[in-house]
């Protein structure tokens, strides 16, 4: 068993993804906009979904399945892609204007 | 660096790292030796597949009719190929004994595939072989060392072989029939088996006609199924993953049938040795009957379009052993984990066989049970035409169950076993044509016949020849064996 496919791999990716959430959460609040649980679980959806794209042309790679790699990896990445902006924009709502001429304003 | 300020870098380095993390631990999963299922055995942790969850009372093939038993002389390509030498084409039919004569008047293209079209191959394979043999130099040796090892075969009639020390023995009595079961599979893990799976022998897959007369049958006697011939205990292992992947040309079944016999003659002894009746029959051609409906009503797999049974550990890469006895046992169910529905709508296999031996249509009746038809004769014509190793397995290797055992592909195997609906059956097939395609069939075939040698993967490392031996002149005459 190596490291990357034990429980000790799984374990450790577990805290840095609870860290990333939590990152993502307080900039957002930094940004003026809450970041409750109907956003943390779509964020969490997000980033399973970008794990998976990057897991799936690793082990693509791993297998020597070159074309899966390529293929699989601009199909995937696409999708990521574009629900990332739609999953952008749902994270965004709520946020509040609070200087006049902030360019980002959106409510 | 405040708190938050603190979070944040925190959190955007994790996200950072857990990406890098992924990244590794997919290209870990792909090639982890801990994937290439089956390779080390011993203690039976690679049957992990849940059997029972998925078990069922009846069969995964349907009975529809009056059955019969197949005929070992005739509807085995193996069989039939012995008679072919006789062939006189003055004569024509005439040059074969009765039952050869019925078998090809009513299969006139068997015929015509068996004999015309064979003959043409052989002519133009032989020029071929001179020319690009060297392409095979290491492969063919690696066949020949896999299949070097090997027990003697069955050479007596099942009422004196099967028995120990020709029927003289008294058997131990046995505590209980499940315990039995326990200790026969665990037995045979140890034997070297990946696989192994009890049933109660349906007399309808025992051949009609011994094969060609020989382990201790007369030549056009039929075979009495013999009462101690209760149960079927079949044991299975896979062929090396990478090689497999690179088949038609530089495969080998070698490996996984040297395996397979030498699991089915330690158990046939291990039996023996307690008293009771045992009989290995085995690869490549030493059956006494068929062997993909036993595997099936032993609950190791289902049997797919291309006629070989899908297995969820091992998909169809394995090389099947079966060992007929009479100690008593609790025999297996079969088990449907969907590979019917899937095979329904996924026609890879039949689509990528050079052969056209696979069927793309519907499932026919054969002999009183629904299956898919295969085409031996052509498909034999193939295997036997290809530069390389004997055989082809190609639609092993296409086979979108044949996978290796890494998160990716258990995955979508548990996604179509679970999915009622069927409709991850077409995602998964199209997404299997998609990101695993295959060649053109055409280039599978040797060059004389318009094809490019070409193999469904790029040959393993290890088998390339042309990176550790100085290539000799192709024209060269030469007696070297793994020509």
């Amino acid at each position: 068993m190596w490291f990357f496919t034990s429980g000790a791999f799984w374990f450790a990716e577990g805290i840095v993804f609870v860290l990333a959430i939590t990152g993502l959460k307080v900039w957002m609040e930094d940004r003026n906009t809450p970041f409750g649980l109907w956003k943390c679980l779509l964020a969490s959806l997000w980033m399973l979904m970008l794990g998976f794209t990057i897991a799936f042309i690793g082990t693509s790679v791993g297998e020597n399945e070159i074309v899966a790699a390529k293929k699989g990896g601009i199909i995937f990445s696409v999708i990521c892609f574009i629900t990332g902006v739609v999953v952008w924009r749902l994270l965004r709502i709520g946020r509040v204007k609070i200087a006049p001429g902030d360019e980002d304003e959106e409510v | 660096m405040d708190r938050r300020q603190f979070l944040k870098a925190i959190g955007g380095g994790s996200a950072v790292a857990g990406s890098t993390g992924l990244w590794f631990f997919g290209t870990e999963a792909g090639r982890s030796p801990d994937s290439y299922t089956g390779m080390k055995n011993r203690e039976g942790g690679y049957q992990t597949f849940d059997r029972k969850k998925w078990a069922v009372s009846n069969p995964t093939y349907d009975k529809v009719g009056p059955t019969s038993r197949a005929d070992g002389r005739t509807d085995v390509i193996f069989a039939r190929m012995g008679y072919l030498r006789r062939y006189d084409k003055e004569k024509g039919l005439d040059s074969f004994p009765p039952h050869v004569r019925d078998y090809y008047t009513k299969h006139p293209e068997d015929l015509e595939l068996d004999i015309t079209v064979r003959r043409e191959i052989h002519q133009k394979r032989a020029e071929d072989v001179k020319k690009y043999r060297n392409e095979f130099i290491l492969s063919k040796a690696w066949s020949s060392a896999m299949g070097a090892v090997g027990p003697r075969g069955v050479n007596g009639p099942p009422e004196e072989w099967d028995f120990p020390r020709g029927g003289a023995s008294t058997p131990y009595k046995m505590k209980d029939p499940r315990q039995t079961s326990r200790l026969i599979k665990k037995v045979s893990h140890q034997c070297g088996s990946t696989l192994v799976g009890i049933a109660e022998l349906n007399p309808d897959w025992v051949y009609k006609y011994p094969m060609n007369g020989g382990r201790g049958f007369k030549a056009n006697e039929p075979i009495e199924v013999p009462e101690h011939w209760k149960y079927a205990i079949v044991v299975g292992v896979p062929m090396s993953w990478d090689p497999m992947y690179a088949n038609p040309p530089y495969g080998t079944s070698n490996d996984a049938y040297s395996l397979s016999r030498i699991v089915a003659y330690r158990l046939t002894a291990f039996i023996k040795s307690l008293g009771y009746a045992a009989r290995p029959h085995t690869p490549g051609a030493s059956y006494d009957l068929m062997v993909p409906p036993i595997l099936v009503d032993a609950g190791i797999g289902e049997q797919g379009r291309h006629s070989i049974v899908i297995t969820p550990e091992l998909g169809c890469n394995f090389r099947p052993s079966i060992v007929t006895t009479n100690i008593p046992m609790e025999a297996d169910k079969p088990i449907d984990i969907g590979v019917q529905d899937f095979c329904k709508t996924c026609k890879i296999c039949a689509e990528q066989c050079p052969s056209g031996a696979i069927s793309k249509g519907e499932k026919e009746t054969i002999r009183g049970y629904e299956r898919y038809a295969l085409h031996s004769s052509k498909c034999s014509n193939f295997w036997s035409s290809k530069l390389g190793n004997m055989g082809c397995r190609l639609c092993v290797a296409v086979c979108p169950y044949t996978r290796k055992a890494n998160w990716l592909h258990k995955a979508a195997l548990n996604v179509t076993m679970h999915d009622p609906t069927g409709l991850s059956d077409h995602a998964l097939a199209g997404m299997q044509e998609l990101l695993y395609p295959g060649q053109e069939p055409q280039k599978y075939y040797m060059p004389s016949m318009g094809g490019e040698n070409a193999s469904y993967r790029p040959v393993p490392w290890w088998l390339k020849t042309e990176d550790f031996i100085d290539l000799p002149d192709p024209e060269e005459p030469t007696t070297r064996s793994s020509e």
